[in-house]
């Protein structure tokens, strides 16, 4: 028995000021309407107690909807989207499910954004890292520093953002659908030194859904879940080198090696929180090596990535899962592809946690 | 900021003082009371107290605002490798207008305030660095 992905659906990522976490489900099924013939529900959320002081999200979303089916959510930072999809997988290739609806939402827009910050800084350790006033953009420029230092130029970083707001232009539900120049980083605000907020992702309000099913649709519009995998990393301070993001790299490279796939055909939806990182990763797979362009991978973060399409910290894995499925099985946005594999990686922190998933038409 | 006291309490040792904890298993060092060593998951481990003298291996300035600290930015928030080999990481205070902290910038330990409730409220202190004037 396998774990098929069958169906999907997204809001536009935003700040959807009229809709909260309930508001934002219910707009999201309505759009995937064989999202409610299911057996189980598994949301993916990362901040709603403290966003909208709700304990058990999960059991109050099934109640709104109207859903007596067994429901659970699935919290892992930033990689809680793709922990969801793996834990549906899991129900349905075992036997124990027939359909799950995956679920994933974030409402992160109703404080200003500095409480905000500190809500998503809890992914960081409190006790030895959040209190000593470490932040995620904190790592991400040593992490940009120590890439700096290795010959990766500024502009590298810039590329990156650049490529990604381009990208995202023609989807739809992208929450920054502008292009940036290089100029524009010259004004952009620091949040970090030589971090600034054009190579942060963009945070927003979302909610995406998949149905994952133990069997493929008959109609063919559905990908099969081939590899699902996930890898703690050491904390970033005690890492012999601070943008070695070794849990990410050993789980790219093992699925890389195994399926015989190449990031520059494959589809493939790579974690950007930060333009560090993904740089980071790409040259520790050996891309990048000469230079710096993004051109050579053809299907790379088609979405837009965190960047321009936006991050909704818990549902972003989601978003990527349906992004990559889509453009599998039909296209996304005005974008098609014609390849077999497709490649979702997701990451809390400074490679705190990777998940890998490789999806097959 | 709200913190509990009876949390803050429970970690005081890893936040007022620079423990080490020696894994007798593989041999490294990490930062904190740990019960585990984090390298190797080996619970064969010792507790020694570091000097509390080392140098800064790479700094940012940062200017992003979250309020979990009564501080406002900028704050230099760097990783800080202690005389002992162990790296840690950390706020850097006490650095004047003219003065600057880069890679190999020695730096002692340094009692600080972190946090407050509220302005009679309770008050956590912590670790943060400070560079070492030199003559």
């Amino acid at each position: 028995m396998g774990a098929y992905i069958v169906s999907g659906a997204v809001v536009k990522v935003d700040r959807h000021f009229e809709r909260g976490y309930r508001d934002l489900a219910y707009d999201v099924v309505k759009e995937c309407p064989d999202c409610l013939d299911v057996d189980y529900v598994v949301i993916s959320s990362a901040l709603p107690e403290l966003t909208a002081h709700q304990v058990d999200l999960s059991t109050h979303i099934a109640q709104w909807l109207g859903r007596r089916v067994p429901v659970v959510r699935v919290e892992s930072g930033e990689t809680s989207g793709l922990a969801a999809v793996d834990l549906a997988a899991s129900l349905v290739s075992s036997g124990r499910n027939r359909r799950v609806l995956v679920l994933g939402l974030e409402k992160v827009t109703d404080y200003p954004t500095y409480v905000t910050n500190y809500f998503y800084s809890l992914i960081l350790d409190y006790e030895f890292e959040v209190l000593r006033s470490v932040s995620p953009p904190a790592y991400a420029a040593l992490v940009m520093k120590e890439l700096m230092r290795g010959g990766v130029k500024r502009e590298c970083f810039s590329s990156w953002a650049v490529k990604m707001h381009e990208n995202a232009t023609s989807i739809p539900h992208a929450m920054l659908r502008f292009k940036i120049s290089y100029d524009s980083f010259k004004d952009s605000q620091v949040l970090a030194e030589p971090l600034t907020l054009h190579d942060s992702f963009a945070l927003g309000d979302g909610a995406a859904a998949l149905v994952v099913s133990s069997s493929p649709n008959t109609n063919a519009s559905s990908v099969e879940i081939v590899f699902s995998a996930t890898e703690v990393g050491l904390p970033a301070y005690l890492r012999e080198n601070i943008s070695d993001l070794t849990a990410s790299v050993k789980l790219l490279k093992l699925s890389l090696e195994r399926y015989g796939l190449d990031l520059k055909k494959v589809i493939t939806e790579l974690h950007d929180s930060y333009t560090p990182y993904p740089i980071a990763i790409l040259r520790s797979l050996g891309y990048l090596d000469g230079g710096c362009d993004l051109n050579e991978f053809e299907y790379l973060n088609t979405s837009g990535g965190l960047k321009a399409r936006g991050h909704p910290i818990g549902a972003t894995g989601v978003y990527q899962a349906y992004e990559v499925f889509k453009l599998l099985t039909d296209r996304l946005g005005s974008k098609t592809a014609s390849t077999d594999y497709g490649l979702v990686h997701s990451m809390s922190g400074p490679d705190n946690v990777s998940r890998v998933l490789i999806l097959k038409r | 900021m709200k913190l509990s006291p009876s949390q803050f309490w429970r970690i005081r040792e890893s936040q007022y003082r620079l423990i080490i904890t020696e894994c007798g298993s593989c041999g490294r060092k990490s930062v904190f009371k740990r019960s585990v060593c984090p390298f190797c998951g080996s619970s064969n481990v010792k507790h020694v107290e570091s000097e509390g003298f080392g140098k800064v291996l790479d700094v940012t300035k940062v200017m992003y605002r979250w309020n979990s600290s009564d501080e406002r930015p900028p704050l230099l928030v760097g990783v800080v490798e202690l005389d002992e080999g162990v790296r840690v990481v950390g706020e850097i205070v006490g650095v004047g207008d003219n003065e600057e902290v880069k890679e190999g910038t020695r730096v002692e330990a340094v009692l600080r305030r972190y946090a407050s409730d509220d302005p009679y409220g309770v008050i956590y202190y912590g670790i943060k660095f400070k560079p070492i004037k030199t003559a």
